[in-house]
């Protein structure tokens, strides 16, 4: 071959492969075109980018603005939130032990060596889920525990973070990913399938590290020793020594229990401290820990459980040491000597299904065979049972069981509590107790007020808790000696019993009743000091006061007061299917008090799915069917001039011009945007409906920066613009306490403000929606996403999150409640089957929703998992009936974050008002069509039934924007213009650059072949 | 005729798209993934693309053709269309694997998600690369 035909070659070879790199980067760009369009809101939120925006030309546009700031500037905003979160912990922090060790003198507190990695690589926050965020450099930075207690002028032991530093490679946790991996060094909770593994450096460790460590100790002899457990959504701890690493043999028994390097470390303390030195035990873990052996080392001085008290909490924390602050917090859970011995541990791990489908998410099941036995309803019960020597409770010792019980928490000074009066009001369905609280000691200090009642039980009759919350109050600061009346009205409701066999209002089966019987009303220090009251009221000598017991007596069972919820609904049977049994008859037998020992749980694994259950279980429950009514009867599309912004604060729902605005949206848009919820709303342009921004919590509005929605723009009358160089706009609002905390307050007030912090941030920050507000109950410490929800009680859950949601209403943020309901496991957490009695539901998990639903709750979040064998969102009982029918919710309702469109089960959670599911795509019928197969315009539009629940779920999803923030701004000439963003710009300029470039190349490489020949 | 570089990048870029396409059909038997099924554009377009590199392998070899060459340029235009649209399928899946079901059954399932992604983009890049030579020495 001669140079030039060579040369030639080579030309082509050039130009043929410039085509192919040119044709290759046209083909990307065409393809990213769609999955553009499919992933704008997402691209949008994480580039900051916006691809539409809504225009006002309203000159007046102040008006526009209903919901109006506390505050005048992010800097007060941010004040605000720091100064709350540092008094949460400090009502929230709960002192478990004190031999007078506590508060520190000024001298103490320039003697302190914190011990334990976790002092100096504390839990602030959860893993995953109320995960601190950080933040440098605003008006509020966070701090942790050596911050803070620098900050208030303790003097910390030099020796000791250098020698922690140095051995941060031992107790960092490497956490993989595909991507590689992630170093925590604070601890972390195992993963669903994995073990805990004690990271705290042994002795030896220490001292390999510096042979000199514990020199400084007895000049630093004020020892406090944090020992840490994790939480994390998606994370889990399992019962006993399974569910501890093996590989390690450290004596541990419990994965919420000591390790012997933990023990090691505070006798180390303990020795070390000599005669006038201490030893605190800092507990930092949201769910309760086993530390009988801790309580019985006379060595340790005092205990505090700090729960993960966020970014600011350490302040509270390092005031309670010091005795700026008095300790006022009591547990929100009780603490067992021995977690794994409870009835809920019996069931309580991954318990498959012997015929497991994976394509319906079938995967395990869990009996939850403790009945309404939880947390201190069983420890108080069945301890109560052994004192009246009844329901064959057995040799069960109550000091060896409870270490510290429900509503459990110590003082500076002390407080007695006298019940003076109460009074059961059946037509209003309250009780009112008058309660005087006198401070006995010589520290001022707040009390908490905790009303239990305990309900006449019959044996063999319905199940009874000997004890159960009915209310609770916090105290002002009251000075030493000084004596104040409170009053609490309580909602009757929750005395209530749910009765399967009772008849009903509806003419059917299933009633909250009241038995005939005494009704013994008290007050306690804690559940424990409530059920010995009750007990010394009926003649037991175990050292309660009978003198603080009230009894009202009903003559007759009553089971028409409460046979209607407050908006006149009838109540029946919803979750018959929750029980096993219904399914699979004498399968399960739950815990009873009238026979402790003959119905202790059994372990129910190895369950397999009848063909009936499989049906339910394939989510393929609703047909989409041309039978289901005349389509012509529901109006899409009219043309009637109403925008969103006409309606904007129209509370009621009957308003004709709701029907009107929304007979303007198209079949369409219902179907899309049902389908397609994804972490926003998304405007609708028929009636004008806005894109409103979702965020997670609980531990504040942690999503987005302050700044990423923040208004700029001063000119459009918003009095929460900000500047564009605001320091704040980095700021993240995941700073708050976890939810325990909260509850451990047993102050209304405190998760009031709580939500008025959230409301006021939501208007700086242009974020409407919040998943705030965890209510799923405590139903074992082993869930480790705990963190999230208050407490075991729904009393204490549902009484600080009512005060939570109505607060956040005020500023229109909808702070929603989550997750509805029974996701108490992150174990399968999409798709486990969830069975129970209807009984232990309604008294237990939805009683701790039910009143802030019943208060105005304006948006929801379903649950993952399923309720028996119906995925939740499908569940008419449960999301139609209960929530929509008794409860009267009218809002948005998301479902959790699943991204399976079969488990997803779009068309039954369209029937029964969910509002929006959590996949995204293109903003297309046709979209939405192929995530859901059945989902096509052709399908719904001759399903008048579909089509009719289509338009209620969207009315209620925008009746909830009107009654929000999301509407600020906005008026009825209100319009919504695209914007193309740089991406958008980007994809058409590579398409027509590389398009035109192709060409090019392909034309040279013909030239080239032609000039080669 | 001797073999050129151009030769073993071809066979490289469809070993590779063999593996991409092998595991995006492991992937799509996986029980997180199952529901999504398989998508024919993601394998219809790597087996295209395998087939056309073998077949643009096979002809050249008695030399090439102005006709042959559209072989070498159309499969890793097809490969690049592949690996596009499945990452597209699988990025609400990663992302949520990633946060909220980060579990290690689901790392595992994931797992063959990325290898097919990633075999795919490197077949494609090595069949661009390869596009530049010509499979045998003239």
């Amino acid at each position: 071959m001669n140079a030039s035909k060579k040369s030639g070659r080579g030309s082509q070879r050039l130009w043929r492969g410039l085509t192919t790199v040119t044709a290759s980067v046209l083909a990307l760009a065409l393809c990213a075109q769609p999955l553009v369009s499919a992933n704008r809101t997402d691209l949008d939120k994480f580039l900051g980018t916006q691809s539409s925006k809504i225009v006002t030309d309203d000159s007046d546009s102040q008006d526009l603005f209903a919901y109006k700031s506390d505050y005048t500037s992010t800097t007060e905003l941010l004040d605000a939130i720091e100064d709350l979160g540092e008094r949460m912990s400090e009502e929230g922090t709960v002192l478990l032990k004190n031999n007078g060790a506590l508060p520190l003198s000024a001298g103490e507190k320039g003697k302190v060596s914190l011990l334990g990695f976790s002092s100096y690589y504390p839990l602030m926050g959860g893993i995953m889920g109320s995960s601190l965020t950080p933040n440098q450099g605003t008006d509020a930075d966070t701090v942790d525990l050596v911050q803070a207690l620098t900050a208030r002028g303790f003097t910390l032991n030099p020796d000791l973070q250098p020698l922690y530093q140095s051995l941060e490679s031992t107790f960092a946790t490497e956490v993989q990913t595909w991507a590689g991996s992630v170093t925590y060094n604070t601890l972390t909770a195992p993963s669903v399938g994995g073990v805990f593994s004690s990271k705290e450096p042994s002795q030896s460790a220490l001292t390999g590290a510096d042979a000199n460590w514990k020199n400084g100790l007895s000049d630093y002899n004020v020892m406090i020793v944090t020992i840490a457990r994790a939480a994390s959504e998606n994370a889990t701890y399992l019962p006993g020594e399974a569910g501890v690493d093996p590989s390690q043999n450290l004596n541990q028994a419990d994965p919420l229990g000591l390790s012997d390097d933990e023990r090691d470390l505070i006798q180390a303390a303990v020795e070390a401290k000599g005669a006038d030195g201490k030893v605190i035990v800092l507990l930092n873990s949201a769910s309760a820990l086993e530390v009988q052996e801790i309580q019985d080392n006379d060595g340790v001085d005092a205990i505090l459980q700090a729960g993960l008290p966020g970014g600011y909490g350490f302040y509270g924390v390092a005031d309670i040491l010091s005795g700026d602050a008095n300790p006022s917090g009591h547990l929100s859970d009780t603490y067992a000597a021995d977690i794994s011995a409870s009835p809920a541990a019996q069931n309580f791990g991954n318990f498959e299904w012997t015929n497991p489908d994976p394509t319906t998410t079938t995967n395990s099941a869990i009996v939850q065979a403790e009945g309404i036995y939880m947390g201190y309803k069983y420890y108080e019960t069945r301890y109560a049972d052994v004192v009246l020597g009844q329901g064959n409770a057995g040799a069960w010792d109550y000091d060896s069981e409870v270490t510290y019980p429900f509503g459990y928490g110590l003082s500076y000074t002390t407080f007695e509590q006298t019940l003076d009066s109460l009074k059961v009001d059946l037509g209003e369905k309250t009780v009112t107790a008058e309660v005087t609280v006198k401070n006995t000691g010589d520290v001022a200090g707040k009390d908490a007020i905790q009303l239990y009642v305990s309900l006449p039980y019959i044996t063999g009759g319905l199940e009874k808790a000997a004890v159960q919350l009915l209310d609770y109050a916090k105290t002002d600061e009251l000075a030493p000696g000084e004596s104040k009346s409170y009053t609490l009205t309580a909602d009757m409701q929750n005395m209530t019993s749910w009765d399967s066999e009772a008849d009903n209002a509806a003419g059917t089966k299933g009633c909250f009743v009241l038995d005939a019987g005494d009704y013994l009303f008290t007050v306690g220090d804690d559940a424990h000091d409530a059920v010995n009251n009750v007990l010394a009221a009926q003649g037991a000598s175990v050292g309660g006061d009978s003198a603080n017991v009230k009894t009202w007596t009903l003559n007759s069972r009553d089971g028409d007061t409460f046979a209607r919820t407050k908006n006149g609904t009838a109540v029946e049977n919803q979750l018959a299917d929750m029980d096993v049994n219904y399914w699979l008859p004498g399968t399960a037998t739950y815990l009873s008090r009238s026979d402790w020992q003959g119905t202790w749980p059994k372990t129910y694994s190895g369950l397999t799915a009848t063909a009936e259950m499989l049906d339910i279980l394939d989510n393929d429950i609703y047909v989409i069917s041309p039978d289901n009514g005349d389509p012509a009867s529901v109006t899409f599309g009219a043309q009637n001039g109403l925008t969103l912004a006409d309606l904007k604060g129209v509370t009621d729902l009957d308003d004709p011009r709701w029907s009107q605005l929304m007979d303007q949206i198209t079949l369409e848009e219902c179907m899309i945007r049902t389908g397609f919820g994804g972490t926003s709303t998304k405007a609708i342009p028929s009636i004008m409906s806005p894109e409103a921004i979702q965020n997670d919590g609980p531990n504040g509005i942690y999503s987005y920066p302050l700044g990423q929605y923040a208004n700029t723009d001063a000119s459009t009358g918003d009095p929460c613009a900000v500047e564009a160089d605001d320091p704040n706009l980095t700021y993240k609002f995941g700073t708050m306490a976890a939810a325990p905390v909260v509850g451990q307050t047993f102050n209304k007030d405190l998760a009031r403000e709580f939500g008025e912090v959230c409301g006021n941030y939501s208007l700086w920050a242009n974020l409407t929606i919040y998943w705030g507000c965890g209510t799923n109950l405590h139903r074992i410490p082993y869930n480790a996403r705990n963190h999230d929800y208050y407490s075991e009680d729904p009393v204490l859950t549902a009484g600080q999150g009512n005060e939570f949601v109505q607060a956040g209403l005020k500023y229109g943020c909808l702070i929603a409640p989550k997750h509805l309901a029974f996701n108490d496991t992150e174990i399968n957490r999409s798709g486990v089957a969830t069975f129970m009695t209807e009984q232990q539901a309604r008294e237990n998990e939805l009683r701790g929703t039910q009143a802030i639903v019943e208060n105005g709750a304006l948006a929801l979040m379903t649950a993952y998992n399923r309720v028996g064998v119906t995925q939740d969102n499908a569940h008419t009982g449960l999301i139609m009936n209960i929530l929509h029918g008794e409860w009267g919710f009218k809002g948005l309702i998301s479902e959790d974050f699943i991204q399976d469109a079969n488990y997803t089960a779009l068309k039954e959670a369209v029937m029964n008002g969910v509002t929006m599911s959590c996949n995204t795509g293109e903003n297309t019928a046709a979209a939405v069509a192929e995530k859901y197969g059945y989902w096509t315009v052709d399908a719904v539009s001759k399903d008048a039934q579909l089509m009719a629940a289509l338009k209620q779920a969207m009315t209620w999803q925008n009746y909830a924007l009107a009654n929000s923030n999301a509407l600020d701004g906005l008026s009825s000439s209100s319009r919504l213009v695209s914007v193309r963003t740089w991406y958008d710009n980007l994809v058409t300029g590579l398409q027509i650059g590389f398009g035109v470039l192709t060409v090019a190349c392909a034309a040279m490489y013909v030239m080239s072949a032609k000039k080669k020949d | 005729m001797k073999k050129s570089v151009g030769f073993f990048m071809t066979i490289l870029s469809a070993a590779a798209a063999a593996v991409g396409a092998a595991a995006y059909f492991m992937n799509c038997r996986t029980n997180y993934f199952i529901n999504l099924g398989i998508d024919p554009v993601v394998m219809g377009c790597a087996v295209c693309a395998i087939v056309l590199q073998a077949a643009y392998i096979i002809v050249t070899q008695k030399g090439n053709q102005l006709w042959t060459d559209i072989l070498a340029v159309l499969p890793p235009v097809l490969l690049i269309v592949a690996t596009i649209t499945l990452a597209g399928s699988r990025i609400s899946g990663i992302a949520s694997i990633m946060t909220f079901e980060n579990n290690a059954q689901n790392m595992a399932d994931l797992t063959s998600a990325i290898v097919g992604i990633a075999a795919c983009l490197i077949a494609t890049i090595v069949g661009i690369a390869a596009s530049f030579f010509d499979t045998v020495k003239e």
